[in-house]
């Protein structure tokens, strides 16, 4: 998966008006269901850099009856920085990261069992797929926990599909690792 | 002529490397050629003798030009169903040709390629036929008639190329809407609107019916002092126009049967088949029309022969022996038999061809758990249906010209013929029966396994 | 604590096309409500399981049980009144009649098994719209979106009500959207009626809709996914 920004998110978020940490951290996690939930104190360190580096700045604070907190709001030129951001592309699959195919190796160079650890990966890969599908398929289930859901899906597929042409080929590899 | 023979060997190689439906087809379109090629030589051979001339078989009935020239006409009718027929045989495999014929054009074969293999798969097939019959009639002409004329030869020629010739052009003619668009033709099969062999199946007809009343002018014109020539004439007119009719008249009872009991349906095998009907009525009109005019003419014949016979049998003053009379009446009954026989072997290929197509449905049917029992009565009712208003029509139409001639004779009306289309009806219905055992082998699950 | 006894058990089923060996002792249980996938390479012997648990085709070795009964002992007749009761199947394509209504389809194994026309289609309406496949009720199923078509094919395999549904690659002439509505409305009409259904798919991602993967290679079993 692409690493995603915190920063651009943060301040994308700020764009609907000026928030407190706490807050921010609330609207991340509803906004992107299914992704890894934010931890509060990366809310509060981001928002720190974030002032610091003139794009957003401290907009008051307001204690709502409980404790005080410290409202965010974006400057000018964090409103260009978003908008510079949200334009530029993704670079695509930049290094191939592939922690699978290591494994294999590896399992391979040792002497292991590369077929029942391809095996294994997939029934866990299977597992995950039928978690996020049943979110998926649930009744009332919203557009963005669906989509979510199924950009996820898409990548553990897209890994099922290469460990099942691995596991196909798997002699030939051995032969090859073993040679060199 | 590279590109033709380079277009030869690609027809030979797709016939040979196709399926036993393409083979049947071959086989059956070669038997049918035969058939027409056969009667045709006959009709010509017996219409290059002039005037009285003593022909050695059919105990004399053959060498008065008046009785020739009504052999000639009955053989050239018989024609017709041997052309419905030959039209039967082109459907079998049609599915799978037109999608084969797509694909050459797919992959770059100009139309007039594709329409010249197709020709030449259809005229060779013909060809095959046309040769052996021609061989076999040039034999036994030769061990009948000492000196066959030139006319008489030059007539054997012609129809031993015309009938490839035209068979290759009826295979071009056939294609013409794979030719114009063979993306659409891969995929989906388009329902046939049935017009075009309606009016082709007419047109031929015309054109028989033309050929036999000038075969009858021509070979009468020796005998010219006799009254009877209006009689056989105003019958050649009476059946082409019953059998214009039921061309349209077996797509138009299939129609209205389908419409009328496609929502009054109780049962699934009468749903099924009403829906198929009112889908596509024009599917089996072709047949279902020689099967409607095998019904006039053999209604009509019986009725004849029966005053006929009772007109001879009463009179004493027979200028001939009773046989030749009885004879005459025996071998027109022959012909109607024979157009009988094509008829009905017509109907049961096309059944089986129809099964064939839609084996795959079918098959995903059953595993369905339609049971086998509700899809063979469903293919027989497709044929009982539309045909039971349609022989009706039909067999009241030659009860009235049975009538007609005993009313014409002053005797009475052979009432025993009404049951001459009950007969042909029954006979139908075995027919498509003949095809039971093949809907048994086209529902097997492996059909399910290919697209 | 035991299991409980499953619908449907088959056992050591072999099975040859002429000469290719289709399936070499493949052994499979499906429970009451469960869906479960059949998932496997091309050729792997998915589709001939499916037909001999289904009972369209008889195994030349091994047993198939539905519900306490062998299935190998049965005649034809009453395999194929089976399928039209109990079992209920989707094809990729070609289970809908060409030439009968949408409407009509659905409404046929009502029809055959005795419910008058107007109670049959009735039904068959409620069924379709159900699936979302309203006001083209009097179409053609050759009119019809290929997800459409298929969902009025699930439509006509639920009718009756039955216990299992066999459903072979049902997804596979569909794209991803199409096929997803398709998979959704049979995973929730198994699931509200109980309904045990065979998923027989070579996509992973339809695969995942089922609580269970049973995993075919060269006509055997070859893993059992973990149940989630």
């Amino acid at each position: 998966m692409i690493r995603m920004s915190t920063r651009h998110i943060l301040l994308g978020l700020l764009a609907t008006g000026p928030s407190h940490g706490y807050d921010l951290k609330r609207r991340h996690d509803e906004r992107f269901p299914q992704a890894r939930p934010l931890a509060y104190g990366q809310v509060y360190t981001t928002l720190q850099r974030l002032v610091r580096d003139g794009l957003a700045e401290v907009d008051g604070t307001d204690s709502d009856g409980g404790p005080e907190r410290t409202t965010y709001r974006a400057t000018d030129e964090g409103t260009r920085e978003l908008a510079r951001w949200a334009g530029e592309i993704a670079p695509p699959a930049p290094f191939v990261a592939n922690e699978i195919f290591a494994k294999v190796v590896v399992a391979i160079l040792s002497g292991g069992d590369p077929d029942g650890y391809l095996s294994a990966q997939r029934a866990a890969h299977m597992g995950r797929m039928r978690e996020l599908t049943a979110v998926k398929a649930a009744k009332g289930a919203d557009l963005a926990t669906v989509l979510s859901a199924d950009y996820a899906l898409n990548h553990l597929d897209a890994d099922l599909r290469w460990m099942n042409t691995t596991a196909a080929r798997l002699t030939t590899l051995t032969a090859e690792v073993d040679a060199t | 002529m590279t590109s033709l023979r380079a277009d030869l060997r690609l027809a030979w190689e797709l016939t040979r490397g196709s399926d036993r439906g393409e083979w049947w087809r071959v086989t059956l379109t070669a038997v049918g050629a035969a058939l027409a090629t056969g009667f045709a030589l006959a009709a010509v051979a017996l219409a290059s003798l002039r005037g009285w001339y003593h022909v050695p078989v059919a105990s004399g009935l053959l060498n008065e030009p008046g009785t020739r020239s009504g052999v000639i006409a009955g053989l050239l009718l018989l024609l017709v169903p041997v052309l419905g027929f030959l039209g039967q045989c082109a459907r079998i495999g049609a599915v799978h040709r037109d999608r084969r014929l797509a694909g050459l054009r797919l992959a770059g074969a100009t139309p007039w390629q594709v329409r010249r293999i197709a020709a030449l798969e259809t005229g060779l097939a013909c060809l095959l036929g046309s040769a052996v019959a021609t061989v076999f009639s040039a034999l036994l002409l030769l061990r009948l008639w000492d000196r066959p004329t030139a006319l008489t030869w030059a007539g054997i020629a012609l129809v031993a190329v015309a009938v490839p010739l035209l068979g290759a052009a009826a295979g071009a003619l056939a294609l013409r809407r794979v030719v114009a668009s063979p993306l659409g033709w891969v995929r989906r099969v388009a329902p046939r609107t049935g017009r075009g062999p309606g009016l082709l199946f007419l047109a031929g007809l015309l054109l028989v019916g033309a050929a036999a009343l000038f075969a009858l002018l021509g070979t009468s014109s020796a005998a010219s002092n006799r009254p009877s020539i209006g009689l056989p004439l105003t019958m050649v007119g009476v059946v082409l126009a019953v059998g214009a009719g039921s061309v349209w008249l077996s797509g138009a009872a299939a129609r209205g049967m389908g419409r009328l009991l496609a929502g009054r349906a109780r049962s699934a095998a009468v749903l099924i088949a009403a829906e198929r009907l009112r889908d596509d009525p024009w599917a089996a009109a072709r047949t279902h029309a020689a099967v409607l005019l095998v019904t006039v003419v053999g209604t009509g014949f019986m009725g004849i022969r029966e005053v006929f016979l009772d007109v001879v049998r009463s009179r004493e003053n027979l200028t001939e022996r009773l046989g030749y009379y009885t004879l005459g009446v025996d071998l027109t009954g022959a012909a109607v038999a024979i157009a009988l026989a094509i008829t009905l072997s017509g109907l049961a290929v096309g059944t089986a061809e129809s099964l064939a197509t839609r084996r795959r449905g079918l098959a995903a049917q059953a595993a369905a758990g339609v049971p086998r029992a509700v899809l063979g009565r469903s293919l027989l009712l497709e044929t009982a249906l539309p045909l039971a208003p349609a022989v009706l029509l039909a067999g009241l139409g030659g009860t009235a010209i049975g009538t007609w001639y005993a009313l014409l004779a002053h005797r009475p009306v052979p009432w025993v013929t009404a049951l001459v289309p009950l007969a042909i009806y029954a006979a139908c219905l075995l027919a498509v029966a003949t095809s039971l055992p093949l809907l048994g082998r086209s529902v097997r699950p492996g059909e399910l396994r290919y697209a | 604590m035991s299991r409980p006894v499953p619908l449907l058990t088959a056992g050591g089923l072999t099975k040859a096309h002429g000469r290719t060996t289709a399936l070499r002792g493949a052994s499979v249980e499906l429970h009451t409500g469960e869906i479960l996938a059949v998932t496997g390479a091309s050729g792997s012997g998915k589709s001939t399981l499916l037909h001999c648990l289904a009972g369209i085709v008889r195994p030349d070795a091994g047993s198939v049980t539905y519900d306490g009964r062998r299935l190998e002992g049965l005649p034809e007749k009453r395999l194929s009144e089976l399928r039209r009761t109990e079992f209920g199947v989707v094809f990729q394509f070609g289970q809908l009649i060409p030439e009968l209504t949408v409407l009509d389809n659905v409404a046929l194994p009502l029809l055959l098994a005795g419910t008058d026309r107007a109670g049959a289609r009735a039904r068959a309406g409620q069924w379709l719209e159900r699936f979302g496949v309203r006001g083209q009720e009097d179409l053609r199923p050759g009119e019809l979106s290929g997800g459409q078509a298929q969902r009025a094919a699930l439509a006509r395999a639920l009718v009756t009500g039955p216990r299992v549904v066999f459903a072979d690659e049902p997804t596979g002439a569909l794209d991803s959207l199409a096929g997803e509505q398709v998979m959704t409305a049979l995973i929730h009409t198994a699931r509200e009626s109980g309904t045990a259904v065979l998923l027989i798919t070579h996509d992973a991602q339809v695969a995942a809709y089922a609580d269970r993967e049973v995993r075919l290679r060269d006509g055997a079993v070859a893993a059992l996914g973990v149940k989630a």
